[in-house]
């Protein structure tokens, strides 16, 4: 069973978004902060991160920065949650070595797709 | 002048022998006399102090000639009468005196020629004196005409105020000039222009004599403001001291001027000005003049004052709208994001299944969702229109594919309404220079807008084809001093709806207009979406118009200028433009193929300093493409264009001259050309045109 890590600050978003991912087959661990998030991207080993930009403590872009940029990390593909939508973001991101953006509202079908993409 | 009547007559003797009997003579007569002793140069200098009226010489004195001439030049403007005293009756120097006498000298006949002469120095130096004065009168005249001009070319107060002291100081020459510059709000300055450094006395006397001034100037005693001596800040300047002379109390003595500064209620100062020399009414007249001449380019400063005050608040106000705009959308779409995938997950019926009345129910919720994003996304696209972020990805694309995904987008509303979207296509459309997503936004706006405005069983029809800039109306676009050049695409979406007014069509693509016009407000949209669609077209150097009748339909039309190597780099250049106050464009074509580019990045020459992070290079096309263009147009060879933003005109003069004695040195056969712009009123035909 392939290991998902969704890094989100908004509750509701991780839970609809772990359950929606459950329901497909992956197994989902959480985290609501980005420290949190790091930690566990570090720890947990998972095949796959999706990861909001708006975060307390450290925000997307650090902990993909930090993740892209170490060896033993680099090769996990990570998904961005962004609220701003568009190139602005996307440049950013594409600067930090995200492997996908997604924006804010998402549909899930978009989501499952990208997660699909780098996983199968 | 008037000397002369009251004072004892000066007499000059330079003769040979007795001199006695002459000079006693005089004397009897009331003169001053004195006598020429030493060699020339001393009697020269005699004369020049003594000043004589009269000067008898005679004429066979050595170097008479010389002294004569002497003589005139010593004392130019002082009329000096020379009577030559002529022995033999050949003498050649008659030409250069005012009057002869014959020797031996009669006395009557003496005092009868020195009399008639001292009548003609009397008419000689009052027309001396009249001549001076209408000197001065023409050189004030010229100062206030210098003036008046200088006057209308600043906006800047302070600057109004020297201009009027300068001018003042040209014409009047002050001793000491004192403007006391009224500020209602705050501290009010005292200018004080002194040519000896004046006491601390003086100026406190001064800060309470400007006060008082200030008070007089209205007869009703009523103040616009109440000013204190303590609320005066003092600026002084000392001008030509040269000794250390101090002014003391003593220049309030002096003859002054006084004027308020002011039209009608607006009042701006009081000047004063001292001389120790008294004032004539011409320089009365002519200090009036100065100060009433201020008056005005100083109220046109203080509305421009007013004017850039206020402007500088309502585009804070709009970018701080603008700001919000974007926060809230962006605040939005974080609480929309659950609310959604609950939808979804209710739905998907993975939390339990669901009655087909809730389906229905929860899909409605979700539609509504989806448009609530599209509203956002579109206030969002219109805060970075306004704010200049919106970013554009140009590339060179084919559009046809994205006009067929229309049918494919619109077709479950399309089926909803039972509406047929019709495409014609002409075949092998020619490729733009363009951002793909935003050219897909253009024609979804569109589609949109006709589905909406169209009713049940209706028709739309997206047509697309190749065209001249002949071919179209060009009254009739929407943007406003388009002009049109060329070949463009023309798409058009043509809709059996309601219609719209003819008198409506320019107002469809104003901010909100739908919420405007209660009408329509149950079509439902803010009615964004054809002022993003206007401004989307602009940016691409398009235009658009629309044709319509009421009850019987609207065809929106769309033109895309086909690339070329000049559309390509207006487009850049235009990006610049809106995102920058000045631009510097520099072309840089060349004959053969160079490294100089290289060279110049290498040396960082287009790399500079802080401009580093805004300087781009356009290398014309991306490199993949190139070859296809060549083959289209056949002329892009090492064209490039260097665009620095942020640059004024100054520093980019220098920055262009840089470069080129790069090149020059590099031995490149090059040719450069330069364009300067400013935001405000820019025009990118002038700026291509520059370039050459």
């Amino acid at each position: 069973m392939k290991k998902i890590l969704i890094v989100d600050d908004e509750k509701d978003i991780v839970e609809t978004l772990s359950f929606m991912l459950k329901a497909k087959g992956f197994e989902c661990i959480t985290a609501l902060d980005g420290e949190e998030g790091l930690n566990k991207a570090k720890n947990e080993n998972p095949d796959l991160v999706i990861l909001d930009v708006m975060m307390p403590k450290i925000n997307g872009y650090k902990i993909c920065r930090l993740l892209k940029f170490d060896n033993r990390y680099k090769n996990i593909p990570i998904i961005m949650i962004t609220a701003r939508s568009q190139d602005e973001d996307k440049i950013i991101g594409e600067e930090t070595g995200a492997d996908e953006y997604i924006t804010k509202p998402f549909e899930f079908s978009d989501v499952l797709e990208k997660i699909e993409k780098h996983l199968i | 002048m008037d000397n002369t009547t009251t004072a004892a007559i000066k007499a000059y003797l330079c003769l040979n022998g007795s001199n006695n009997l002459i000079k006693s003579f005089l004397q009897n007569n009331g003169f001053e006399v004195m006598e020429a002793i030493g060699n020339i140069e001393d009697n020269l200098t005699q004369i020049h102090h003594f000043m004589p009226d009269v000067v008898l010489i005679e004429d066979n004195l050595e170097n008479c000639e010389y002294v004569l001439r002497q003589i005139k030049s010593v004392a130019k403007n002082q009329n000096i009468q020379i009577i030559l005293v002529v022995n033999n009756e050949k003498t050649e120097f008659m030409g250069l005196s005012d009057g002869i006498i014959t020797n031996p000298i009669n006395e009557n006949v003496l005092i009868a020629t020195i009399n008639s002469h001292l009548k003609i120095k009397k008419s000689l130096d009052r027309l001396y004196e009249n001549n001076k004065e209408l000197s001065r009168s023409l050189y004030q005249l010229n100062v206030l005409y210098n003036t008046a001009s200088q006057f209308t070319g600043t906006l800047n107060t302070t600057k109004l105020f020297d201009i009027m002291i300068e001018a003042m100081e040209k014409t009047l020459s002050f001793d000491m000039a004192c403007v006391l510059l009224f500020n209602p709000t705050g501290k009010s300055i005292l200018n004080i222009n002194t040519i000896h450094t004046p006491s601390q006395n003086l100026t406190d006397a001064l800060k309470i004599r400007s006060v008082l001034n200030y008070k007089t100037i209205f007869d009703d005693g009523i103040l616009p403001n109440e000013k204190d001596f303590d609320e005066i800040e003092l600026i002084q300047k000392v001008k030509q001291s040269r000794s250390n002379k101090i002014f003391g109390l003593e220049v309030l003595s002096y003859d002054s001027l006084f004027a308020p500064i002011k039209v009608g209620s607006d009042f701006f100062g009081v000047v004063e000005i001292f001389r120790s020399l008294p004032y004539s009414t011409e320089d009365v007249t002519c200090f009036q003049a100065i100060s009433h001449q201020v008056a005005l380019p100083l109220r046109s400063a203080k509305l421009y004052e007013e004017i850039s005050i206020t402007n500088k608040k309502l585009e804070k106000l709009e970018k701080l709208k603008s700001e919000f705009v974007s926060i809230v959308s962006h605040e939005l779409r974080t609480p929309l994001t659950p609310i959604n995938n609950s939808l979804e997950i209710v739905l998907s019926e993975q939390a339990g299944a669901i009655t087909p009345d809730t389906r229905n129910f929860i899909s409605m919720a979700k539609r509504n969702i989806q448009r609530l994003s599209g509203i956002i996304e579109d206030l969002l696209d219109l805060s970075r229109i306004q704010t200049g972020k919106l970013d554009f990805k140009y590339k060179i694309v084919d559009i046809t594919p994205s006009l067929e995904l229309l049918q494919k987008t619109f077709s479950q509303v399309a089926n909803e309404k039972n509406i047929k979207i019709n495409l014609n296509i002409e075949q092998k459309l020619p490729e733009i220079y363009a951002d793909i997503r935003r050219i897909e936004q253009i024609f979804t706006n569109l589609v949109s807008n006709s589905i909406k405005f169209t009713s049940d069983n209706g028709e739309i029809t997206v047509t697309a084809r190749l065209v001249e800039n002949s071919e179209i109306d060009e009254t009739k676009l929407i943007l406003p001093a388009k002009k049109l050049d060329g070949k463009y695409i023309l798409i058009s979406v043509k809709d059996n709806g309601i219609g719209i007014k003819q008198e409506d069509i320019p107002k469809i693509f104003d901010k909100f207009s739908q919420i405007e016009s209660s009408l329509n407000r149950n079509k439902g949209g803010v009615g964004l979406g054809l002022t993003i669609t206007k401004q989307l077209i602009d940016s691409h150097l398009g235009a658009i118009w629309v044709d319509s009748v009421e009850k019987q339909g609207s065809v929106f039309n769309v033109l895309l200028p086909l690339l070329s190597e000049r559309k390509t780099f207006e487009m850049d250049v235009m990006r610049a433009l809106t995102n920058y106050d000045d631009v510097g464009i520099i072309k840089i074509s060349m004959k053969e193929n160079t490294d100089t580019i290289s060279k110049l990045k290498e040396n960082k020459l287009l790399n500079l300093t802080a401009l580093s992070k805004e300087l781009f290079i356009n290398e014309e096309v991306p490199k993949e493409t190139k070859e296809e263009i060549e083959e289209k147009i056949g002329e892009i060879k090492n064209v490039y264009y260097a665009c620095i933003p942020k640059i004024t005109q100054e520093s980019f003069d220098a920055f262009f001259k840089t470069i080129n004695e790069f090149c020059i040195k590099n031995n490149d056969d090059i040719i450069l050309s330069k364009a300067h712009s400013k935001k405000d009123g820019t025009d990118i035909g002038k700026i291509i045109k520059q370039l050459g």
